[in-house]
């Protein structure tokens, strides 16, 4: 039995476990909600870096470059190896060294040198390089928000993130390749108040890390 | 694709955030895009049919002027009705580390967000103390974008994170096709100057300092000032001789600003602070004026490295002189300055840059639609004694 002077008390607690739950909750769904963010952000990237090795496999295959043609078989190997995983798993190491193996293909002088032959399809590869790595900044930024979240000490002890696995960065260089030609260029610093709008036109650019 | 926009700060008060988001949401309509724009006005009339008011916000004083808010029961209400009504593919919100709307929708939707920020702010205290409070609503933010580098580095800062940089749009078909004021003056030598004219930082005084030089160089020369603020402190501090050589416009509306850059031979910014963006140089280039500028970061970016317009040492008024004079003898450099001022401006003009915005909107948006947040509603308790 409660005596009347316990009331106070009771309801004081009562309180505290109202308000400690409603925190818990709302910390759970900012969790849920960074992780339909980390989902969409990966799938975009995954989408942009499979756009990227088709311009790249159009070009070798216009110009018939044997470096670039190797690299591009790579990439689809892995990219339809990573198809056959679960939506949410890893973008491992093999991933990145395969896209960075891609990244370097693409910076090559003989890549470069298809500015005559073939400029729609090289300017077609910029702009896939560029959405890459405008991809890749969202689904790093993701990736830290809900990292910062997950290493808080109450998230943890509580698990309030379940059993999803902690996301990675996915840390490829993609930095884009300089064109020199014409009027245009695409600069990775130094001239951010730039619209690199020459070279790649417009549609899609300036997206420099 | 259908886009919802939220300004923070009241339509019909003059601003440069409010005229981003006005000019952004005009040329995406043009573009074919649904948009709708949620933001604070005082007089409802004045909103165009894309906007949707989201009331009345109340004067704050803050780092030194007065910033217009709202966050309340009711402007949520609204916003609330607005996100339901639209189903959103894209939500853009501006400047959402302000008390405001922006903020207030950031807190109160879930789905696709981009937030652009159009301060700078190199330290703000304010933000730094907001940090933790902000982040809840920030980590919902998709996709940051920066106007300008400066911009770019407050964020980076204050919030810890990096933006893409899409530069400020102008809107270069209308000051190309404005037409001079009707009192500008007679004479073909005339220096345009726009901003705050008792401003430090805007430079006028510079410009006023290199006023006898110039006259002595160039019998003609005249200066046209546009901008609030004491008109008659600033006659004071002109040579008597000279202060019919000044002629004060006084602060000038939007809609006349393109007719002050068409109503000179130079544009002339002598600004001594370190401006985060080079706009008003981009509006004057828009408008055909050869500029003349300070060596200050962002105009030497602007400006090409001098190639689109003069660059002369920050507050040096003899060296401003000289660079004004020499340009007024020359119409055929000026005309040079013009067509690559011009060129320089077509990366700006809004439906470039709003292609560039665009480009970030296909980039987040998914299957999903912006709805509003779980846990956002109202909820009716209903207390039992």
């Amino acid at each position: 039995m409660t005596t009347l002077r316990e009331v106070p008390l009771v309801v004081l607690t009562v309180a505290v476990i109202v308000l400690i739950a409603t925190y818990l909750t709302w910390l759970a769904s900012r969790l849920d909600r960074l992780a339909v963010r980390v989902t969409d952000a990966r799938t975009g990237l995954t989408g942009q870096l499979a756009l990227r090795v088709a311009a790249a496999g159009e070009l070798a295959r216009q110009c018939e470059l044997a470096e670039l043609g190797e690299a591009v078989v790579r990439a689809r190997a892995a990219h339809a190896a990573h198809a056959a995983l679960a939506a949410d798993g890893p973008l491992d190491n093999d991933a990145e060294a395969v896209e960075n193996n891609l990244s370097r293909a693409l910076r090559s002088a003989q890549v470069a040198a298809t500015a005559d032959r073939a400029p729609d399809a090289l300017h077609a590869v910029d702009v896939a390089a560029a959405r890459v790595a405008l991809a890749r900044q969202l689904h790093n930024d993701a990736v830290r928000d809900v990292r910062a979240l997950r290493s808080r000490r109450v998230v943890r002890v509580l698990r309030l993130s379940g059993r999803r696995p902690l996301p990675a960065y996915f840390e490829i260089d993609d930095a884009l390749p300089v064109r020199s030609s014409g009027d245009g260029r695409i600069d990775g610093d130094g001239d951010e108040n730039k619209p690199d709008g020459g070279t790649l036109n417009g549609d899609m650019t300036g997206f420099a890390p | 694709m259908k886009i919802g926009l939220a300004c923070p700060y009241t339509w019909d008060v003059p601003g440069g955030v409010q005229v981003h988001v006005r000019d952004l949401a005009e040329t995406l309509i043009g573009l074919g895009h649904d948009v709708s724009v949620i933001t604070p006005v005082d007089d409802e009339t004045t909103l165009p049919p894309y906007a949707v008011d989201a009331g009345h916000a109340v004067p704050v004083p803050y780092n030194g002027s007065v910033a217009r808010l709202l966050m309340g029961p009711v402007s949520a209400a609204r916003v609330r009705r607005w996100l339901r009504e639209n189903d959103f593919d894209v939500l853009h919100v501006h400047e959402p580390t302000a008390p405001s709307v922006s903020l207030l929708t950031c807190m109160l939707a879930d789905g696709p967000i981009v937030a652009t920020f159009h301060t700078s702010n190199p330290r703000s205290k304010i933000l730094t103390a907001a940090h933790g409070a902000l982040q809840p609503s920030m980590e919902k933010v998709r996709a940051r974008i920066a106007v300008s580098e400066a911009a770019r580095r407050t964020i980076v800062e204050h919030l810890g994170v990096d933006a893409i940089l899409i530069p400020n749009g102008v809107a270069v078909g209308t000051f190309r096709d404005a037409t001079p004021l009707p009192t500008r003056p007679p004479g073909g030598a005339t220096v345009v100057f726009l901003g705050r004219i008792d401003e430090p930082r805007k430079g006028l005084d510079v410009l006023l300092a290199a006023l006898p030089t110039l006259v002595a160089r160039c019998e003609g020369a005249q200066l046209l000032v546009a901008g609030p603020g004491d008109c008659e402190a600033v006659l004071d501090r002109v040579e008597p001789g000279l202060r019919d050589r000044v002629h004060l416009l006084g602060l000038v509306s939007e809609a006349d600003k393109p007719r002050v850059f068409r109503s000179g031979q130079i544009y002339c910014a002598p600004n001594t602070g370190q401006e985060s963006f080079g706009i008003v140089l981009l509006e004057a280039m828009a408008a055909g004026a050869p500029v003349v500028a300070s060596d200050i970061d962002a105009f030497r970016r602007v400006l090409d490295d001098g190639h689109a317009g003069r660059l002369f040492p920050v507050g040096d008024a003899t060296g401003l002189a000289r660079a004004l004079a020499e340009l007024l003898a020359d119409p055929g450099e000026r005309g040079r300055l013009t067509d690559r001022g011009r060129a320089v401006v077509t990366a700006y003009d809004w439906p470039m840059i709003a292609k560039r915005i665009v480009g970030v909107y296909e980039m987040v948006a998914g299957d999903t639609p912006v709805s509003v947040a779980v846990g956002s509603q109202p909820k009716t308790i209903r207390h039992s004694a």
